[in-house]
């Protein structure tokens, strides 16, 4: 290539002209070099092809995903562009990613999120996380697949309150879009089940499992004696006759993943101003039931339950120890469960709280809080 | 006088459910019929007592239909026609909390075993407890009760993979 560069026959010939115009070949040549960079940055390549996920063996693969939604690598970075986007809100303001923040374990830190309306949600924003061993959503399980979970908050009027023909209006003039749909469905058109689709596998990458539990589990850490003291409690159901204590949280918040995908009525109200699955199935057997949550990151997901009523760990775990209320449609894994022979709660010690939630922030992921794959990336390209 | 009684407890369980309305168990997957059981259909079957150790430590008679009947009425391959690529068969059992146990189709068969597994709706001559009921698994024999599965909801037969 040096040997026949074409500025050498062209310097030959045009001497003359090129002395006076040296300057501006200089110049033009700075300028395309911008120009290049500048280019070369804003479509640095999405990379494309099958998704590969990274997990412990001891999650398991009893993963979910639809067999219509493979997930991609470039279907990942446009449902990541997606979960981002305000404009997929009335007020092109919020976004998934509004009440879902990162550093929070994608919740927001409050009882009940605002939407575009400023109304509160009826409910507790929930962690996304580890999200591909789900299969039904939100506190009363009633979506089927992510898929079907993230076209919910997108239309419904108190949250990003806006139809979907909506969305695929606001974005349809955008032409980075146009270009990622094209990459990850074949053709450029944008639809709402589309935008749902790559929503939905951008949520299914949000793995947590470096915490410090997950160290141990794989023998990388080594947990302190409280720490230790923690997990036997958690995991184990209490013996009182034998002198064994357990708080038998491991019974619903068990296995490597501390998510079991269960709906329980965990006694926080006699008679529960939020029905819960109740109000789907209509069985009295359902009333106060909700989903068991994964306790992956906690220490971060306050406050807790489907109310966001306790504010911290300790409230938490009071509870369950003291103030579990009987009643009807109790699940059963609360009754007769005691420390003490014949005890009606738990009674933990003082000292068993504290190193249960010792344990309990042994689930804290910062690898996971921090991961740049998960991090908005308009705010990336602003920043630069 | 044993079906008053009977009717009485089912009445009894309405009531004390608060609603008139109560949980179902779907039969599904590989059957040649689907079922949808409520509480009086599964009356309707020869009932059957098993006596086992439940978490408390007490053995506790348990009455309800033998689980391989109701899967013959399915049309699910059972007896003669458990043989072949039929031996892959399991039953998922779901309740209402989202807990799943297994059973291989063969742990059912009593051409394999006489051990029987029923679902049960009475405990003891009354309607199971409400946090149990209205249907529960009980496994004869079986030492923890963890296949014991309460609330059950759905049964799904299906081909291992």
């Amino acid at each position: 290539m040096a040997s026949t560069h074409p500025c050498t026959a062209f310097n030959s010939t045009y001497h003359t002209f090129m002395q006076l115009s040296k300057g501006w070949v200089v110049l033009s040549l700075f300028c395309i070099i911008i120009i290049l960079s500048g280019w070369a940055y804003f479509s640095d390549p999405v990379e494309t092809g099958t998704y590969q996920f990274t997990y412990p063996s001891n999650f398991g693969n009893r993963i979910n995903i639809p067999e219509d939604n493979p997930t991609t690598k470039q279907g990942v970075y446009l449902g990541r562009m997606l979960f981002y986007e305000t404009r997929l809100s009335a007020n092109n303001k919020l976004s998934c990613g509004s009440c879902h923040q990162q550093d929070k374990a994608f919740t927001d830190g409050k009882p009940f999120s605002e939407g575009v309306d400023n109304v509160p949600a009826p409910r507790n924003a929930m962690s996304l996380t580890n999200l591909l061993w789900a299969k039904k959503f939100f506190w009363d399980g009633r979506a089927e697949g992510l898929e079907a979970q993230a076209i919910i908050p997108m239309t419904n009027p108190h949250e990003m309150g806006q139809p979907l023909a909506t969305s695929v209006k606001k974005i349809n003039g955008d032409k980075e879009y146009h270009t990622l749909f094209k990459l990850v469905y074949g053709d450029d058109t944008i639809t709402g089940d589309r935008i749902a689709k790559a929503i939905a596998q951008f949520e299914r990458t949000l793995i947590s499992c470096n915490s410090k539990y997950d160290q141990y589990l794989a023998g990388r850490y080594q947990p302190t004696p409280q720490e230790l003291n923690g997990i036997k409690l958690f995991m184990g159901g209490p013996n009182p006759a034998k002198g064994i204590p357990g708080a038998n949280c491991g019974h619903c918040h068990g296995g490597p993943k501390t998510y079991m995908e269960l709906f329980h009525n965990n006694g926080l109200d006699s008679i529960p101003k939020d029905a819960g699955i109740e109000t789907l199935t209509g069985l009295r057997s359902d009333l106060g039931r909700f989903k068991v949550p994964t306790l992956r990151n906690v220490a971060l997901t306050a406050p807790y339950m489907h109310d966001g009523r306790f504010k911290t760990l300790e409230e938490v775990v009071d509870h369950y120890s003291d103030h579990v209320i009987e009643s009807e449609s109790l699940s059963t894994v609360f009754r007769g469960e005691s420390n003490e022979v014949g005890g009606k709660t738990l009674k933990l010690t003082a000292d068993e709280k504290k190193d249960i939630i010792a344990f309990l922030n042994m689930l804290t992921d910062n690898t996971f809080i921090t991961d740049p794959r998960f991090a908005d990336p308009h705010k990336l390209i602003v920043k630069n | 006088m044993k079906k008053f009684i009977t009717l009485l407890s089912i009445v009894a369980l309405l009531i004390s459910s608060g609603l008139l309305k109560a949980q179902s168990v779907k039969i599904t997957g590989e059957v040649a019929t689907p079922l949808d059981l409520k509480l009086a259909d599964t009356q309707q079957y020869k009932q059957t007592s098993v006596v086992r150790k439940d978490r408390d430590g007490n053995d506790h008679t348990y009455t309800g239909v033998v689980l391989a009947d109701l899967l013959a009425k399915a049309g699910v391959t059972m007896g003669n026609d458990l043989k072949g690529e039929n031996l892959t068969k399991f039953i998922a059992v779901s309740a209402s909390d989202g807990y799943q146990v297994v059973f291989a189709l063969a742990e059912l068969d009593k051409s394999f075993t006489d051990r029987l597994i029923i679902l049960a709706s009475i405990m003891d001559g009354k309607p199971l407890p409400a946090g149990d009921g209205p249907f529960r698994i009980i496994v004869q024999d079986e030492k923890k009760p963890a296949r014991c599965i309460k609330q059950v909801t759905g049964i799904k037969i299906q081909f291992a993979k």
